[in-house]
């Protein structure tokens, strides 16, 4: 009896592992069974209303499938999921086709564990032509297509429009430069009485490196990696200077508020626009849905500014492209193309943008009925596609392909606080461009790269 | 290892004298049996303990490529350029800043609202669970809920400021502000917690030590100090213990507020470790940050344990 | 300077009162016991004299100062609390010294006063340990020493022996008494404990349902109790207390069984008669003559108790000598012989015995 009873609970233990593993498989069996489609696991970093937007995509691709079954999982930010990709590629749990934000296009390319979307587009005889060629640049490396660009953005300048009437400010040109932007920023602050902030530039990495982009500077050699594996970063450089003197000059004559950096930094800065607290700030296009539905206020958007005395070299488009792993059967790869394919087709790319704010790759999405609708009811939301239209793609304006750019990105942000609250910027760059050649010395050694 | 030499000398006695019987008594099959009862347990301290460690030990050794697989052996180097590389030491730095005003603070206030809220004053329940509130607070919600506090246009702090025409504080912009609110934040979130735990000690004290040193002339400000602070300590070496630990393990908050920013200064060892693996996928120099963080904080603990302990229990 | 209490009351909600119009006065250097059954309000009365309770009303006079509003430490007073409150983080000569070190006296004269205490107690080799390390004697001492060692003249214990053992307990009174004496203390000394009232006291207060029943020396409260209640609660076994009939002016039937001729005249048709049970006799009896059956018999060495159940309902103790042979059910006779001690009470409780003169009245 004794021992009976010492029995029960590893038994019963044991009983319960076997219920709930048979119960699980049975589960896989039965949704097997409803659904003979093969699957194809897909991964993505869309949150919030781009995740909706995202889903009307997959269930628009399912519906029009009998083979296929694309199964969307979310998986954090950007800059998590590059680690779960790397580190699940070869496992069961790897995705079939997944979204890689801009900066990780080298690390993708140099792992060696994605198919290249050329090889599909060559069996497919697919045109490309009609993809946005500044959009395929980025993902490309020596005439390859490595991944499809698929959610697409540029940066822009958002303004008040609104406030601008009521104080009667001149509005700034389409293509403005730092000093346009000084020009209207201090204007609001001292016709507002010092009520709204005239500007605000997050302190976000990217934006320092569109900047660059803007006045034609590559940060790191060899033309940005655009033709071999940099070796060395030169952040310090005139252009940098130029644009961190334009921030501070905004600084000094108080017009400018500090959001600092990050999510939240992202946030506030939106509240604090849509709330008359500032007047301008630099933002992804992927905002303009947010920043048009919830804003009373006429919004103005124009492109990146640019450094005075030159004209906008355009600037590199932010944002992810899909990519698709090696380590699944040639079925399934095939089935993660088809749903690329799908992906930039011209209504489905227009819908993509009316929902997210993020660019329409194709360019036969513009005849569409529901871009024109759009245009009609908010010309402004014309402005991005224009800026990335009228930029011709070239090693400036292309990203930067470089491994370890999260880091490099961290370094900035740390160069540009540094210098918004005061600090010397020679200095601060210096700091900036001595850690980030250490990382990259250190990550090509580690990788083996000459 | 916390032994002292009296207490070691005892014990090395007694296992001379009982050794004889104990060989006898663990004969072969002693030996399988024991082994059927500690293998669970070492199996699984092995699996979720050791190997974790003596892995990422093996690893701070090397260079990881972006895959994370150890490619060239640098042996010591590793922990050569963190030692002397300046935003490191800035890091244990600001961590250590933290994690002493997190405790005193912590501490402190938790001690005063306590002992507030066990004298017998009308109302006093509502002030205990105000005051215990916070620990049913997620540390996301928290998060949040201090964001909106310290949005620079919309936050109660900048508002209060602008009312008063005061120049607005740029909480997590500024690196000494930002440590200060992330200081807050934690300490806010650690009260509910601490609070509790302290006042359930100081009720637990008897009346009757209070009424007798009352009688004996003992000011209320002597009563604390020489009744209830010596007869919790136990209680507050154990939530100090657990305070230190816990701030040297901060990392939701730091996330969700300051991202360890605004020029690292909120760049805790925790946060770090995090954003060089996870982010930037250098898991060598975060498995020898991480190495070093277990360093310190069993250095701590041994700290705690050797020179507090002694004193608290009587 | 005696210590008067006048008027004192304690009322916790409205109408509810724990302690009524409570006067008496402390000598001073007296042992002074408050007595009561358990609920009393006697601790209460203590507390209120160390100003750890507010009096709802009257006043309190120590040493000619009304001391109503003063806080403890302004009272000049020490006290031994039931669970002698010793702080287990100080050692034994800490804990004496805890009160001297607070009224910042210099350190040689809290080093004398608490070796000095501690002697007196027999601790001194013990200065060292904590209070876990003691016995509950030993911490009973320390507790003692601490009062000893203040030097206020004025000591309040509440039932500090009640943790002790029967034996301890003996030892420690006779301690605690010889020490009142030596330093010509104010004792005052709340206990629930009657044997420890008799033994000690110098005067006993006799406190029940919040109020005072008598004030007097052991001697009177035993003898000339006020009431019913008093005759009850001093003397084991207690006193036993019958219903009674005037038959003519000096006798009295006694339960319907027995006649008593007592040693005053009477006014009441119905009274009470309360008899100790060391002034009965009992007798075997047939069945014709007897009134009681025996129930039990206790043997205490040099005498024995005979527990009875009356005829007429109603159980009544008497003490015999060790020899006397009773069995239980026998039949047997009880008597008063002499019925010069015998108390008599009015149907309200209130002692009518005319040599009652002494005795305090409430």
């Amino acid at each position: 009896m004794k021992y009976t009873k010492k029995l029960i609970l590893p038994l019963v233990l044991v009983l319960g592992i076997l219920a709930v593993a048979i119960f699980t498989s049975i589960n896989a069996v039965r949704s097997q069974a409803s659904d003979k489609r093969t699957e194809i696991v897909f991964w993505h970093e869309m949150g919030g209303p781009s995740e909706d937007a995202l889903e009307k995509v997959v269930d628009g691709f399912n519906k029009s499938q009998t083979k296929y079954k694309v199964v969307p999982k979310y998986q954090g930010s950007y800059d998590e999921a590059i680690q779960k990709i790397l580190q699940t590629h070869g496992t069961s749990t790897s995705p079939a086709v997944f979204q890689a934000f801009d900066i990780s296009a080298a690390q993708m390319i140099h792992s060696g564990f994605t198919t290249p979307v050329q090889k599909f587009i060559d069996q497919d005889h697919y045109d490309v032509s009609k993809i946005a060629p500044g959009a395929r640049a980025f993902y490309s490396s020596n005439g390859v297509q490595q991944g499809m660009p698929f959610n697409t953005s540029q940066p822009v300048l958002y303004y008040n429009a609104t406030l601008l009437e009521k104080y009667g400010i001149e509005k700034p040109p389409v293509s403005p430069s730092y000093s346009d932007i000084t020009r209207v920023a201090q204007q609001l602050y001292e016709k507002s009485g010092h009520k709204t902030k005239g500007m605000t530039v997050q302190v976000y990495g990217w934006l320092l490196e569109q900047a660059l982009a803007n006045s034609k500077t590559s940060l790191a050699n060899n033309n940005d990696g655009h033709t071999g594996n940099p070796t060395k970063v030169d952040l310090n450089n005139p252009q940098t200077v130029e644009f961190l003197k334009w921030i501070r000059e905004n600084i000094k004559s108080g017009d400018f508020i500090d959001y600092g950096s990050g999510a939240s930094a992202g946030a506030n800065q939106t509240a604090g626009f849509l709330s008359d607290k500032v007047g301008i700030f630099i933002q992804s296009s992927a905002s303009i849905g947010q920043l048009t539905a919830n804003n009373t206020n006429k919004l103005g958007i124009t492109y990146f500014p640019h450094p005075d005395g030159q004209k906008a070299n355009g600037v590199a488009i932010g944002g992810a492209a899909l990519w698709i792993s090696n380590d699944k059967p040639k079925d399934i790869q095939k089935g993660a193309y088809e749903f690329i394919k799908y992906s930039l087709k011209p209504e489905v790319q227009a819908q993509w943008q009316k929902d997210t704010g993020y660019l329409a790759l194709n360019k036969d999405s513009q005849k569409s009925k529901i871009l024109k609708d759009l245009y009609k009811k908010s010309p402004e939301s014309k402005v991005p596609g224009q800026q990335l239209a009228t930029a011709k793609p070239n090693n400036f304006n292309s990203g930067i392909l470089m491994e370890g750019m999260q880091l490099t990105r961290q370094l900035e942000e740390v160069a540009m606080e540094t210098v918004y609250n005061g600090g010397d910027i020679g200095k601060a760059l210096d700091i900036a461009d001595k850690s980030i050649n250490e990382n990259l010395q250190t990550s090509n050694r580690a990788n083996g790269y000459k | 290892m916390l032994k002292t030499p009296a207490t070691s000398e005892v014990a090395s006695e007694k296992k001379s004298v009982s050794k004889k019987k104990f060989v006898f008594r663990l004969n072969a099959n002693d030996k399988y049996f024991s082994m059927f009862f500690l293998g669970p347990s070492l199996l699984l301290l092995g699996l979720f303990v050791f190997y974790p460690l003596f892995k990422t030990l093996y690893i701070s050794m090397f260079l990881t490529d972006t895959f994370g697989n150890t490619t060239v052996f640098t042996g010591l180097q590793n922990y050569v350029n963190l030692i002397s590389s300046a935003d490191f030491m800035n890091s244990l730095f600001v961590t250590l800043i933290y994690v002493l005003a997190v405790t005193v603070l912590t501490i402190t206030m938790g001690l005063l609202l306590a002992n507030l809220a066990s004298k017998k004053l009308p109302g006093i329940g509502i002030f205990r669970t105000l005051y215990s509130m916070t620990m049913g607070v997620s540390v996301a919600v928290a998060a949040i809920f201090w964001l909106f506090m310290f949005n620079p246009s919309t936050g109660f702090f900048a508002l209060v400021s602008n009312a008063l025409k005061l120049t607005p504080i740029n909480w997590l912009t500024d690196p000494k502000n930002a440590m200060l609110a992330v200081i807050i934040t934690t300490v806010w979130m650690n009260l509910g917690f601490t609070f509790l735990i302290l006042l359930g000690s100081i009720e637990s004290v008897p009346r009757s030590l209070y009424e007798a040193a009352e009688v004996e002339g003992a000011s209320s400000s002597r009563q604390f100090f020489k009744i209830t602070l010596p007869m919790i300590s136990p209680t507050l070496f154990f939530v100090s213990t657990i305070t230190i630990i816990d701030a040297f393990k901060s990392f939701g908050l730091i996330d969700l507020i300051t991202k360890g920013g605004p020029t690292n200064a909120t760049n805790m060892l925790v946060y770090r470790i995090y954003k060089d693996a996870f982010y930037s996928g250098n898991y060598a120099k975060s498995s020898t940050e991480a190495i070093i963080l277990t360093v310190i904080i069993a250095f701590f603990t041994l700290i705690q344990f050797k020179f507090l302990e002694k004193k608290v229990n009587y | 300077m005696p210590t008067i209490l006048k008027n004192v009351s304690k009322e916790y909600a409205q109408g509810k009162k724990v302690l009524d119009n409570v006067s008496a006065e402390i000598k001073t250097g007296e042992f002074f016991v408050i007595v009561g059954p358990s609920g009393c309000g006697k601790s209460t009365l203590l507390r209120m004299i160390a100003g750890l309770t507010e009096i709802s009303d009257g006043t309190i006079k120590i040493e000619d100062r009304v001391v109503n509003d003063l806080p403890p430490k302004d009272r000049n007073l020490t006290m031994v609390f039931q669970s002698y409150a010793l702080f287990p983080f100080l050692s034994v000569w800490d804990n004496v010294a805890f009160g001297l070190k607070a009224r910042q006296n210099d350190a040689a004269k809290i080093k004398e006063r608490v070796d000095n205490a501690l002697k007196m107690v027999n601790l001194e080799e013990f200065s060292d340990r904590k209070p876990r390390e003691l016995s509950g004697g030993q911490r009973q001492r320390v507790a003692l020493a601490r009062a000893v060692a203040s030097d206020a003249k004025i000591c309040l214990m509440d039932e500090p022996l009640s943790n002790l053992d029967a034996q301890l307990r003996i030892k420690m009174h006779q301690e605690i008494y010889a020490l009142q004496r030596k330093l010509g203390l104010t004792l005052i000394y709340v206990t629930h404990d009657q044997v420890e009232a008799m033994t000690m006291a110098d005067h006993i207060m006799v406190l029940n349902d919040s109020k005072i029943q008598q004030v007097g020396t052991p001697t009177e409260i035993y003898n000339h109790p006020a009431n019913e209640f008093v005759a009850s609660f001093f003397g084991v076994p207690p006193i036993n207390l019958m219903n009674a009939k005037k038959v003519s002016e000096n006798i009295a039937l006694v339960n319907k069984d027995f006649e008593v001729e007592l040693a005053q005249t009477i006014e009441e048709e119905n009274f009470r008669i309360g008899i100790r049970p060391n002034q009965l006799q009992v007798n075997k009896a047939d069945e014709l003559h007897a009134n009681a059956t025996i129930k039990a018999v206790e043997f205490l060495g040099d005498e024995k108790i005979v527990h009875t159940e009356m005829n007429h309902g109603g159980v009544i103790s008497v003490i015999v000598a060790s020899e006397a042979v009773f069995d239980p059910f026998e039949s047997i006779e009880i008597t008063c012989d002499d019925s010069s001690k015998a108390l008599l009470f009015d149907l309200d409780g209130n002692n009518i015995t005319e040599t009652q003169g002494v005795a305090y009245n409430a």
